[in-house]
């Protein structure tokens, strides 16, 4: 009877194509969905993911996330570097000011400030003979961090402010490239050359960021007390991270986090504070939710379609058990097939979503999401379609009722 | 439990012939649809009985309560008055899955809509009642098509979808998955109504014989008076009774 029932449910290509686009489409939404969050989420992490030679980092006690913080007095890096275990530790300060490029134009940056002597804290440059030239002053290095097309300076000369002969004082917009080495942008009315451009993780939410080192950043930034926001820890040999931030907490005063936790700490963060998660979290359920009705809908349809020959088999003898065998096998294929071509699906627009930047990471609870989403509407519907079954009446076809 | 009676049907009395043995026997039965105002007394106190060997035709108007006579006999609706034994067992003693059991092993059914499932060629059309049974499925196909054989089926008939038949084709792939788990009673719901005279015809002929010579009862609700010949006798119903009871040969001498 199996076989009969997947025969009854191939034959109709139309139908079948159909059901398997809906539930196709589901688990691509869902898993897609969870995989473009699971993304976003990461992205907020990537400065950290940045760092992966860096053991424990040092924070205010009030910081929660890598992204939300205030400055620890200077005094916090020599603390930190005499707790036992502590390998080295270096400033890393993160505050943000204003980008003015050649045609006038601005943008606000995240500044990156790292150690002058080590340059901890630096992702890979495009252009690797950039990197000593960060160490002389007034250079940093660009990175996009997500964004599009926002470090952009004008191509041709006459186009540089204040622009006399050009094109925008006629409302044209003047043609731009991207920054690179060797040019010249005003940060905070301070002028800086360009030493390289970095292939650093793109940001949530995207930013263009400056990276240079802390006695530039200085010079660019407006004087504060406090200038230092992380302290980067790298323990010492056979030194467990965990124990190291309990023991630098315990010394210093200071919050320490082993980077997996600091990550996980700013994922709970922004789930609970962000409102661009809770507006993401809303469109991808609205989304979502359309997946499972479209799902449900045709599952429940086409199995209340075959309802007359349900009846047929139950007047032929057959009982609730074969009849839901049967139901169980249409909706298990349906699913299994469609839930394989979303995830495949979801797969593709992943690498696309990834090369052209946008958050997407195929964490291993996006598939099973998907797979859970499918099987729960499929299931269900199939459940509703049973309760139908149950109280149907096998002659109620037999005399056109 | 099997009742018997003295004289065969479709025997004018001739000689002695031996006793027919009661297939279905219903007294007295009711059944309403609906509550109160809305009430329809389908059957108000049917009496009947079938014979094994017997063809009887159920003949009368549009809601003379014939389909849900023969729902009754055969388990698919449950009465709500009087008795009906089928075979000696009464489906009102029977749990749902015992009457379903009984159905399946012991009724076989020509539906007038035919319902043969487009996507299954012939022969597993014709297997369903056996697939249903748990036969293996290579011996439920061997029956069929042997059972479709017996029906004029050719090999390349056998292996095409209903979608390919002729409309007499069809009901014979009806009739063979009527009778392919050999039940003792079928019952048919206007076998010949979408067919044309001829058709209809070779169809009667043919559950006659295929039927009636295993010595099964066979209950066939029709509004054709064209096959009403076939029948060994003829139950006449009228506003949910059985008016009277004929034979062909009242009918034509009638």
């Amino acid at each position: 009877m199996i076989r009969i029932a997947l025969k009854m449910l191939l034959s109709d290509r139309a139908k079948y194509g159909a059901l398997l686009f809906g539930i196709a489409f589901t688990s691509f939404l869902v898993s897609f969905a969870a995989s473009y969050f699971a993304g976003m989420m990461t992205q907020g992490c990537a400065l950290i993911s940045e760092n992966p030679g860096v053991n424990v980092w040092v924070i205010d006690p009030a910081v929660r996330s890598v992204d939300l913080t205030i400055d620890m007095p200077a005094s916090a890096l020599g603390r930190v570097r005499s707790v036992p275990g502590v390998s080295s530790a270096v400033p890393l300060t993160l505050a943000s000011t204003d980008l003015r490029f050649p045609d006038g134009r601005f943008q606000p940056v995240q500044v990156i400030a790292v150690d002058d002597a080590t340059l901890v804290g630096m992702p890979p440059l495009r252009d690797r003979a950039g990197l000593p030239l960060l160490r002389v002053t007034g250079s940093v290095v660009v990175d996009d961090g997500g964004s599009i097309g926002k470090l952009l300076t004008p191509v041709h000369p006459k186009d540089t402010w204040p622009m006399e002969h050009s094109g925008a004082h006629s409302g044209e917009e003047a043609r731009t490239r991207h920054l690179r080495r060797g040019d010249e942008v005003l940060a905070n009315d301070l002028l800086v050359r360009v030493a390289g451009v970095s292939d650093g993780l793109p940001r949530y939410p995207p930013r263009p960021i400056l990276f240079t080192t802390r006695s530039t950043a200085f010079q660019i930034l407006p004087p504060e007390r406090h200038r230092m926001t992380f302290v980067l820890v790298q323990a010492a040999v056979g030194v467990d991270a965990n124990k190291l931030a309990a023991s630098i907490e315990a010394a210093t005063g200071f919050r320490a986090r082993s980077s997996k936790d600091f990550s996980t700490d700013t994922v709970l963060w922004t789930l609970a504070h962000s409102e661009d998660t809770g507006d993401a979290v809303t469109m991808l359920s609205i989304a979502v939710l359309v997946g499972f009705g479209v799902t449900g809908v045709m599952m429940f349809l086409f199995t209340s379609e075959n309802m007359k020959y349900y009846a047929l088999f139950a007047a032929m003898g057959a009982n609730m058990r074969q009849s839901m065998g049967m139901i169980l096998a249409q909706t298990g294929l349906c699913a299994l097939l469609g839930t394989g071509l979303g995830l495949g699906l979801c797969i593709l627009a992943g690498q696309l979503f990834s090369h052209a930047g946008f958050p997407f990471l195929l964490a291993w609870f996006a598939p099973l999401a998907g797979v859970v989403a499918v099987f729960v509407v499929s299931f269900a519907a199939a459940g509703l379609a049973a309760w139908l079954l149950s109280r149907m009446q096998p002659a109620s076809f037999l005399e056109g009722r | 439990m099997v009742h018997e009676r003295a004289s065969a049907p479709g025997d004018s009395g001739a000689g002695t012939p031996p006793p027919a043995r009661l297939a279905i026997r219903c007294q007295g039965v009711t059944k309403v649809y609906g509550q109160g105002t809305a009430a329809v007394r389908a059957l108000r106190g049917v009496d009947v009985d079938v014979y094994l060997g017997e063809l009887l035709m159920l003949e009368g108007p549009s809601g003379a309560g014939k389909t849900t006579l023969i729902s009754i006999m055969a388990g698919l609706t449950q009465r709500d008055g009087g008795q009906c034994e089928v075979l000696g067992r009464d489906f009102a003693q029977m749990s749902p899955q015992e009457t379903t059991r009984f159905r399946g092993n012991n009724i076989g059914f020509v539906f007038q809509a035919l319902y043969l499932i487009p996507s299954l060629s012939a022969t597993e059309n014709a297997a369903i009642p056996l697939l249903i049974a748990h036969t293996r499925r290579a011996q439920a196909l061997r029956q069929a098509a042997a059972r479709l054989e017996d029906l004029g089926f050719d090999a390349r008939m056998r292996n095409a979808l209903p979608t390919e038949l002729s409309g007499g084709q069809k009901q014979r792939v009806a009739i063979a998955r009527a009778m392919v788990h050999e039940p003792r009673v079928i019952v048919c719901d206007e076998p010949t109504s979408a067919l044309d005279g001829k058709t209809g015809h070779r169809v009667m002929e043919l559950l006659r014989k295929v039927a009636l010579e295993e010595n099964r009862a066979l209950v066939v609700v029709t509004h054709d008076e064209r096959v009403l010949g076939f029948a060994d006798r003829i139950a006449r119903m009228e506003d949910g009774k059985v008016r009277r009871i004929d034979t062909p040969t009242s009918l034509s001498t009638g």
